[in-house]
C-alpha cells in the first residue's frame, strides 16, 4: 500500500428540509489510524458516512480530498473505485450463495473464463482464500452463507471490502450482533488492518469499544463537530459531554424495598431446542435480569414463556387477584408486554404513524363494544400524552415511524407497552442501538414504572447495563438455568461462575 | 377553510386523481359517443360496474393483509350455480325459494372463502397456490352442477327485484359499509397492521390468524354478492359466468385504486373507483368499435402505464427523502 493514502474533509455541510444535518465539518484521517465517530442519534454520523459512501452529495464549498486530490463521490460505485468500503451494521450476505461467491458477488464479470459467461471458480476461490487468510479466518469456501454465524458473515463482508481494493473502511456498529468471542476476533482484525496502513472509521454507541479500539475520536452534535481528540486525552465523561453538550447522570434505582409478592412463576419451562427445564419466580415491582452469552437461549426463553415458540413442557402460574393460578399463553399475554430485540422485524409498523403504532397494543380501549368502531381522537390524545411522558421527539403523533431515529423508535415501542400498562413487561435488549442520552431515559422509565408495581424481565448483553438495572439476575447457559445472583453480589465473576461451572460439568 | 381543503387534498391524493381520471373519461365519452349522457345509458353502465366493483372491494381486504385471492370469479360462478340449482329444484318456484336460494348462495361463497382462509391462515399455505387451486375446484364444481344441458331459468320476478336500481344501490351501500369496516373499526385497523408487518401485529397481541381467515371469508361473500347480481341478468347461472380472465379486471381495479399488492395500503372506496375506470375502458373500446383482439392489449398497456406512474412517483419521492 502506498504511503500517500490520506483522506481529508473540508467544510462539509448538508441541509435537509428543515434540518441542518452537517455544518462545516472538517477533519483529517491518517493511514494506520482507527478514527472513532461518536454522537447521539441524529448528530450527523450517518449523513457524514453517506457522503463518503457516495449516497449523498455535500453542499457547495465542501471538499473531499483523497491522496491529495479533490474528488467528488457521485454514487456508491465511485466510492468503491476510490477504495471506500462500508461494513454495514446489518450483515448483508446472499444466504443461498456460498462463501466465495458472496465475497466476490459485486464483480462476477471479472471472474469469467475468457469471454465465456462461465465463472472461473478455481481462481475465485484462490482470490477469496487469500483475503480470508489475511483475516486469519478459516471458513469453508463452499459453505452456503445461511449456515454461517453472524461473525463469519461479517468476515465475508470485510473480505468483500478488501477484494474490492478498499483502503478506507467504515465500520458502522460492527459489534451490535456479535458474541463476545466474535467481537474480540473482529478487534484483532481491525488491529491488523491498522498495522497495514488502512484508514478505518469506527462508529459505535458503545463508548468502551471506542476507547479500546480507536486512536482518535471525533464527536458530532446536531451536525457540528464538537470535539476531536486522541482517546488518551479524554475520559468517558468528557466524551459524553462532547456528544450531549451536558453531563448525564446515570439512572439510579431508588426503590430498595423487598419484593415478595410473586406475579409470575415459571416451572420447568422447556422448548424444542431452548430453554431446557428453566424455573424462576418474578415478584411484583421487580426488575429481573436474564443474562447469558449470545446464543445461550435468552430470547428463546421469552418466546417460549409467551407462547410464540412451542413449549414442550412446563407450567406457567400467574397471580390473579392475589392467587397464583396456572394460565395458558393466551391468558398470560393479556397481562404482559413484549419489547422484542428486532425493532424493525417485529417491534414496529414502520410505514404507519406513531399514534397507530402506540395504540396497537390495546386497540380495544379505543373501540366501541358492539361494533368495534374506533375513536381516533381519543387515540391521538392518549398517544400525545404518552409521547410526552416517554419523551418521544417527533413533529406530532401522525409522523411516520420510519422517519424517526433509532432511539425514538425504541421509545415508541415503550410507549406502546406503557399504554397497555401490563403487569409484566418482557424486554429483550431494551437499549440496543440507542444513544447514551436515550439510554438513560429508558432506564429511568423502567425504574419509575417498577416503583409503581410493574414487573420487568430484561435481557441485555451489556453487563454494566444489566447490573445497573436489575434487582436480581438469573444466568442462562445452553438453554439451562445455571445461576441466580442477587443485587448485593453482582459482579462479572459471580455471573460468569455459573456458566463456567456448567461448561466444566458438560466436559466431564 | 382553505387549509382544510389542502389537508383533505393531501390526504386523499388517490381519491382525487381517480375522480379526475373518471371525469376525464366521461368527458371524452360524452363527446365521442352519441347519446352517452342519457339516464338509461349511465344507469346501465353503473349496474354493469357493480359485480366487478364488489369483488374488487372484497379482494381489497385480502390484498391489504398482503395476501392474494384469484378465485373470486370462479367462486362467484360456483356459488351462483349452487344457489340457482337449489332454486330450480322446485317445480313451482316461489319467492321463498328465491330468498332461500340467495341465502344458500351467500353461504356457499362464504364457505369457499372459509376454505381458502383455513388453508392460508391456519395451514400457512401460499395464498396464490391455494386460491389458484380453489379457482379450478370451484369451476369444476360449477361445471358438474351445471350439467350438460345447463340449469333451467328462474322466474323473472328475481330480475324485477334485482333491477338496475337495486343493483346501483348495492354498488353504493356494500362498498360504503366495507370501507367503513376497513377504516373505522378495530377489525379494519388490524387488517392494516397485518399488512404492514404481520410479525409486529402478532407480538402486539393481535390474533393474526383469525383476522386473515375472516378476510378471505369476506372476499368469498363479496364474490357471492356479485353472483346474485350476475344471476339477475342471466336469470340462471352457469359455470362460464365467471371467466378466469375476469380476475385480472378485479385486481387491476384494486391496484389502479392504489391498493398495495404487498399489503398495508389502500381503501375500498378507491378500489371501487378503480373498477369504474376498468369497466369504463372496456366500454369505451366496445363503443368505439375496437376489435377484441386489441382490447386486451390496450387495456393491459393502460394498467401498466397507470401503475408505472404511481410507482415512479413513490420511488422518486422516496429518493428525495433520504
Amino acid at each position: 500500500m502506498g504511503n500517500k493514502l490520506s483522506l481529508q474533509l473540508n467544510n462539509i455541510s448538508k441541509t435537509f428540509p428543515g434540518v441542518k444535518a452537517l455544518s462545516d465539518v472538517s477533519f483529517v484521517a491518517n493511514p494506520g489510524e482507527v478514527l472513532g465517530v461518536v454522537g447521539v442519534n441524529g448528530a450527523g454520523k450517518s449523513t457524514m458516512m453517506n457522503i463518503l459512501g457516495g449516497l449523498l452529495q455535500p453542499e457547495k464549498g465542501g471538499k473531499i480530498i483523497i491522496n491529495g486530490e479533490e474528488v467528488s463521490i457521485k454514487n456508491p460505485k465511485a466510492a468503491e473505485e476510490l477504495g471506500i468500503a462500508f461494513i454495514q451494521q446489518e450483515v448483508q450476505v446472499f444466504d443461498t450463495l456460498n462463501v466465495f461467491e458472496n465475497v466476490l458477488a459485486s464483480d462476477f464479470n471479472k471472474w469469467t473464463k475468457g469471454k465465456t459467461p462461465f465463472l472461473n471458480k478455481k481462481d475465485m476461490k484462490a482470490e477469496v482464500k487469500k483475503h480470508l487468510d489475511a483475516l486469519d479466518c478459516h471458513i469453508d469456501l463452499e459453505a452456503p452463507a445461511f449456515s454461517l454465524t453472524v461473525g463469519e458473515k461479517q468476515m465475508i463482508q470485510i473480505a468483500r471490502a478488501l477484494s474490492l481494493g478498499g483502503q478506507i473502511i467504515i465500520f458502522d456498529e460492527p459489534t451490535a450482533s456479535l458474541s463476545d468471542h466474535e467481537t474480540s476476533k473482529l478487534f484483532e482484525i481491525i488491529n491488523n488492518l491498522r498495522k497495514k496502513g488502512y484508514i478505518i472509521f469506527y462508529i459505535s454507541h458503545y463508548l468502551d469499544e471506542i476507547f479500546e479500539m480507536c486512536d482518535r475520536v471525533i464527536a458530532l452534535r446536531d451536525g457540528n463537530k464538537t470535539g476531536e481528540a486522541s482517546v488518551t486525552e479524554l475520559n468517558k465523561e468528557q466524551l459524553v459531554n462532547l456528544m450531549l453538550g451536558h453531563l448525564v447522570e446515570g439512572a439510579v434505582r431508588k426503590d430498595a424495598r423487598d419484593k415478595d409478592e410473586i406475579v409470575l412463576k415459571a416451572q420447568n419451562i422447556s422448548g424444542v431446542k431452548f430453554p431446557k427445564d428453566v424455573s424462576f419466580n418474578l415478584h411484583k415491582g421487580e426488575i429481573l435480569g436474564v443474562w447469558g452469552l449470545l446464543g445461550s437461549g435468552r430470547s428463546e426463553l421469552f418466546n417460549t414463556i409467551l407462547g410464540i415458540d412451542k413449549m414442550t413442557a412446563g407450567k406457567i402460574l400467574f397471580n390473579k387477584a392475589g392467587k397464583l393460578e396456572e394460565v395458558t399463553h393466551k391468558q398470560l399475554y393479556k397481562h404482559v408486554g413484549y419489547l422484542t430485540e428486532g425493532r424493525h422485524y417485529d417491534g414496529l409498523f414502520l410505514d404507519m404513524p406513531i399514534s397507530k403504532n402506540i395504540t396497537s397494543s390495546y386497540l380495544s380501549k379505543f373501540a366501541s363494544k358492539l361494533l368495534g368502531i374506533l375513536n381516533t381522537r381519543k387515540e391521538n390524545e392518549e398517544s400525545r400524552a404518552l409521547m410526552k411522558q416517554v419523551n418521544v421527539k417527533a413533529v406530532d403523533e401522525n409522523m411516520i415511524v420510519s422517519k424517526l431515529s433509532g432511539g425514538n423508535q425504541q421509545k415508541v415501542i415503550i410507549s406502546k407497552w406503557f399504554l397497555k400498562n401490563p403487569d409484566i413487561l418482557f424486554m429483550d435488549e431494551p437499549t440496543k442501538g440507542v444513544d447514551v442520552g436515550a439510554k438513560t431515559e429508558i432506564q429511568n422509565l423502567i425504574f419509575e414504572k417498577s416503583e409503581n408495581g410493574m414487573s420487568f424481565v430484561v435481557v441485555s448483553s451489556e453487563l454494566e447495563e444489566i447490573m445497573n438495572l436489575c434487582d436480581r439476575i438469573i444466568v442462562i447457559s445452553d438453554g439451562k438455568l445455571v445461576g441466580e445472583v442477587s443485587k448485593k453480589d453482582f459482579s462479572k465473576e459471580s455471573l460468569m461462575e455459573g456458566i463456567v461451572k456448567q461448561e466444566e460439568k458438560d466436559e466431564n | 377553510m382553505l387549509n382544510k381543503i389542502k389537508l383533505f387534498a393531501s390526504n386523499n391524493k388517490q381519491l382525487l386523481s381517480m375522480l379526475a381520471a373518471i371525469a376525464g373519461m366521461l368527458v371524452v365519452l360524452s363527446f365521442t359517443v352519441e347519446n352517452f349522457m342519457t339516464w338509461a345509458n349511465i344507469t346501465n353502465l353503473l349496474a354493469q360496474v357493480a359485480p366487478i366493483a364488489i369483488m374488487a372491494a372484497g379482494v381489497t381486504f385480502v390484498l391489504i393483509t398482503g395476501g392474494m385471492d384469484i378465485s373470486c370469479p370462479a367462486v362467484m360462478a360456483a356459488s351462483s350455480v349452487i344457489g340457482v340449482a337449489f332454486m330450480t329444484r322446485f317445480e313451482v318456484i316461489t319467492g321463498v325459494h328465491l330468498v332461500m336460494g340467495c341465502i344458500i348462495l351467500l353461504i356457499a361463497g362464504g364457505l369457499f372463502g372459509l376454505i381458502n382462509g383455513i388453508a392460508i391462515a391456519k395451514l400457512k399455505m401460499v395464498p396464490l397456490v391455494v386460491t389458484l387451486s380453489m379457482m379450478t375446484v370451484a369451476t369444476g364444481l360449477a361445471t358438474v352442477l351445471n350439467g350438460a344441458r345447463g340449469l333451467p331459468t328462474i322466474p323473472s320476478s328475481y330480475a324485477n327485484f334485482f333491477n338496475k336500481y337495486t343493483i346501483i344501490g348495492m354498488l353504493i351501500f356494500i362498498p360504503a359499509i366495507l370501507d367503513f369496516i376497513l377504516t373505522g373499526t378495530s377489525f379494519g385497523r388490524k387488517v392494516y397492521y397485518i399488512g404492514n408487518k404481520e410479525e409486529t401485529a402478532r407480538i402486539s397481541g393481535i390474533n393474526t390468524d383469525n383476522i386473515i381467515l375472516i378476510v378471505y371469508v369476506i372476499c368469498g361473500v363479496c364474490a357471492a354478492i356479485a353472483g346474485i347480481i350476475n344471476t339477475s341478468s342471466l336469470l340462471t347461472a352457469r359455470a362460464t359466468m365467471g371467466p378466469q380472465s375476469q380476475i385480472l379486471d378485479i385486481i387491476s381495479a384494486a391496484v389502479i385504486g392504489g391498493v398495495a399488492v404487498n399489503g398495508g395500503k389502500g381503501r375500498v372506496r378507491d378500489a371501487v373507483l378503480g373498477a369504474f375506470l376498468i369497466v369504463g375502458i372496456n366500454n369505451v373500446m366496445n363503443l368505439i368499435g375496437v376489435s377484441d383482439y386489441y382490447t386486451t392489449l390496450i387495456k393491459g398497456s393502460i394498467i401498466i402505464f397507470a401503475m408505472g406512474i404511481s410507482s415512479f412517483k413513490e420511488n422518486y419521492l422516496a429518493k428525495k427523502a433520504i
